[in-house]
């Protein structure tokens, strides 16, 4: 349950578009609350926010210089939600793999009613 | 606070198949239990309860078993249903993620059939507990971060 809760977390967080902008700048490397707003067209109190919601994820961690507190991507969280979406991805491929042969069975079953 | 307009626009997981039968085959391959359990779990695990009760409101209950005898039940109810074109159903399952599915049938040409799945797998915090714009998240808000970080 720990680990759905987890995912909870990071899903609300990455749920809107403006934090995925944000992890998507820091996934190329730090930067502080100011380098982060610029972009942006908005205040840095706002990014702010944004910044403590990822936090509360695990999906960022923040500097301990109290100035500019840079904030850095923590891979971690985000691979545990990469790894969890893609095993429901392989789960719809993999059923439809047996779909596909589920049909060719049902088609061979009826041509041969049709012949008697 | 998320708007509703960026409800509208949130990206969801999409995902297409072309299956070498006619429409009318495939939606039979939807539409009784003795075939989803044949296909609908993909193995290893095995389907051993089924039940499909295929229009709208009716019932889509099936039981997933894992290698190690674990269930996992996925209880759903079919939201809409319109024969050979469209199937809608929201489910429940382990870990209380909830997932709403829609399936488009359309006609490929030369007897063949394509299906489109679209899904939304979203989650209930404590914090958003209640509120409609706190049933967030779906699989391709992840894929867009990981394409833009690739």
């Amino acid at each position: 349950m720990a680990a759905s809760n987890h995912l909870s977390d990071t899903f609300s967080a990455l749920a809107d578009p403006t934090r995925r902008a944000i992890l998507a700048r820091l996934a190329r490397g730090e930067a502080t609350v100011t380098e982060l707003a610029k972009p942006f067209a908005i205040s840095q109190p706002a990014i702010s926010k944004h910044l403590k919601v990822l936090e509360r994820a695990g999906l960022i961690s923040r500097g301990r210089d109290a100035q500019t507190r840079p904030c850095r991507f923590e891979v971690r969280r985000f691979k545990e939600a990469t790894e969890w979406m893609n095993r429901y991805r392989t789960h719809w491929e993999a059923s439809f793999d047996r779909l596909e042969t589920l049909l060719t069975e049902m088609k061979e079953e009826k041509s041969r009613a049709n012949r008697k | 606070m998320q708007t509703e307009n960026e409800q509208a626009k949130k990206p969801e997981l999409r995902l297409s198949r072309v299956f070498d039968a006619p429409r009318s085959l495939v939606w039979e391959a939807w539409s009784k239990a003795e075939y989803v359990q044949r296909w609908f779990t993909p193995a290893p695990l095995t389907t051993p309860r089924c039940e499909v009760d295929l229009r709208t409101g009716g019932v889509f209950y099936l039981v997933m078993k894992m290698p190690d005898g674990v269930e996992l039940p996925m209880d759903a109810r079919f939201v809409e249903v319109v024969p050979q074109e469209r199937i809608v159903f929201a489910a429940t399952i382990h870990g209380g993620v909830h997932v709403h599915t829609t399936v488009a049938f359309a006609d490929e040409g030369a007897g063949k059939t394509r299906l489109d799945v679209h899904q939304v797998y979203s989650h209930e915090t404590a914090a958003t507990r209640g509120a409609p714009q706190g049933w967030k998240s779906t699989l391709d808000q992840l894929a867009e971060v990981v394409r833009s970080i690739r």
